[in-house]
């Protein structure tokens, strides 16, 4: 429970709040590579305000605030050429540094251009996503997180959610709700619809901890017949500070990322890694991308696979969920302690100084902890569960994915054999 | 559900549970047991008959728990 000033407070996102001002510290995917080879400009939302994002033809990127400096008209709807973004309306050319180097109606010979900049943000590609940084200069460096470099078999499920980002981010900090809502409510809907959820779901938590560490916080748990030492309790899987969360197991890696586009709304990605023990490398010119459902055409919250689930409980929450009147309990302690890093990186961004998980060291690939044993379920049922019960099942290269699990399964048991 | 006042915009008040909201206003620690600085947050979560208050000093980095002591107090008895 937080006051109702608390609660606004946590849960803003725009320029000059104080969760905006830590929020744009951080670089967010705010496209797909493909996108823009498709069509080389896109109209981007990111933390309560509009950009226009580009591609020039050498494979340079650009992004600028989607208002142009001159009287406003849409730089989304600009010219995309070899030295930047040309505004549709007058032809002003802003390069990627967010310089005027073109005002075709003015005289040459005054410093009129000189003295309008369209505050660029950064832009780099990195795993199929085209990744933006909107905030102060000088920027931090895009991490290299390890599901975006490591070798293996990808996809980007996604979906636009009608909710604020952090009432999704305390979910990541809720180990508990496993056992009910991908437990004992997956196996009530199966039993109406006629299948069977996946048995390791459900399994009792005995034991929850959280640890803060340089990337955010490790979520732990021991669940029913397991010990300390299962790689639930013993690794965990972090939270990612602000807006991640890695989970994984059986060979499936995973960063699931909650990018803030305005207040009430919230890009729900699943960068997933297939590259279990036995992968053989299956070329990809680019990495797939699907929409996974959220409401059928009844308005109902689709939830008969995980995800879906944990949408619906995002969601009804409402789109700003009221902190002012929740009855949290122990069970939400890793809640409670999220709450207080958000207060605390507003303060130290206030300091002028960088909140957690911000890199200024150039890096190959920043490895996160994560439990490779999930619920000690046994990697290749994990993995087949995952498939057939979570978003995967939407994923246009599902079969794929599961021939990649069986023949690599296949290959150990053959080498173990042999 | 109504907008309350104070809460952000999309935010619904739930009428049911004001008096909990307003408990909360009232009773959350407002200071730093340790540096006697204005606590930066205090999250409040129930247990048993309890209610807690999981606090964060901005000012000087304490961080722990205040539980309301109210009406009396109670001791526990060993086995025996």
């Amino acid at each position: 429970m937080l006051t109702a000033e608390q609660n606004d407070e946590l849960t803003q996102v725009e320029p000059g709040t104080r969760m905006g001002e830590v929020l744009r510290r951080y670089w967010y995917p705010v496209a797909f590579t493909r996108e823009l080879e498709e069509f080389p400009v896109k109209r981007v939302e990111l933390l309560g305000e509009f950009f226009a994002l580009w591609r020039s033809p050498s494979g340079r990127y650009g992004i600028v605030p989607e208002p142009c400096p001159h009287r406003k008209a849409s730089m989304a709807y600009g010219v995309v050429e070899a030295n930047g973004l040309r505004c549709p309306y007058h032809g002003w050319v802003f390069d990627t540094d967010g310089a005027c180097t073109e005002q075709p109606a003015e005289k040459d010979n005054t410093n009129f251009q000189e003295r309008v900049r369209a505050t660029a943000g950064r832009v780099e590609e990195l795993g199929g996503l085209v990744w933006a940084y909107v905030g102060p200069a000088p920027a931090p460096e895009l991490p290299r997180f390890d599901t975006y470099v490591m070798e293996g078999f990808r996809d980007i499920g996604w979906a636009d959610l009608p909710c604020n980002y952090v009432q999704i981010m305390e979910n990541a900090v809720d180990p508990h709700h496993v056992e009910f809502l991908h437990g004992r409510y997956f196996e009530f809907v199966g039993r109406h619809e006629g299948f069977t959820a996946p048995a390791s779901f459900g399994k009792e938590h005995v034991r929850i901890g959280f640890d803060a560490f340089e990337w955010g916080i490790i979520k732990r748990r021991v669940l029913k017949g397991a010990t300390e030492e299962n790689d639930d309790w013993k690794v965990g899987h972090p939270l990612v500070f602000p807006y991640n969360m890695r989970v994984g197991g059986g060979g499936i890696h995973q960063m699931q990322i909650r990018v803030p586009i305005n207040r009430t709304t919230t890009r729900f990605m699943l960068y997933t890694v297939h590259a279990p023990d036995g992968y053989e490398h299956v070329e990809q010119p680019q990495v797939p991308d699907y929409e996974i459902p959220v409401f059928d055409d009844r308005g109902r919250h689709v939830t008969n696979y995980v995800e879906g689930q944990d949408i619906m409980a995002w969601v009804t929450q409402g789109a700003i969920t009221d902190r002012t009147t929740e009855h949290l309990g122990r069970s939400d302690i890793g809640v409670a302690m999220l709450r207080r890093m958000f207060r605390e990186q507003m303060d130290v961004v206030e300091r002028g100084e960088d909140p957690l998980g911000t890199i200024r060291e150039q890096h190959d690939r920043i490895d996160l902890p994560c439990e490779k044993d999930k619920f000690h379920a046994g990697g290749a049922q994990f993995a087949l569960d995952f498939c057939d019960m979570g978003s995967t099942r939407f994923s246009p290269v599902l079969d794929t994915i599961k021939k990649i699990h069986i023949s690599a399964a296949d290959k150990i048991a053959a080498e173990r054999a042999g | 559900m109504t907008v309350a006042p104070g809460l952000p915009g999309g935010a619904r008040e739930d009428r049911r549970f004001r008096p909990d909201a307003e408990a909360h206003r009232r009773d959350a620690p407002r200071f730093c047991p340790r540096c006697a600085a204005a606590l930066g947050l205090a999250t409040e979560f129930w247990e048993a008959e309890e209610r807690r208050f999981y606090c964060w000093c901005s000012g000087c980095g304490w961080a722990g728990e205040i539980t309301p002591g109210e009406g009396g107090v109670r001791g526990h008895e060993p086995e025996h």
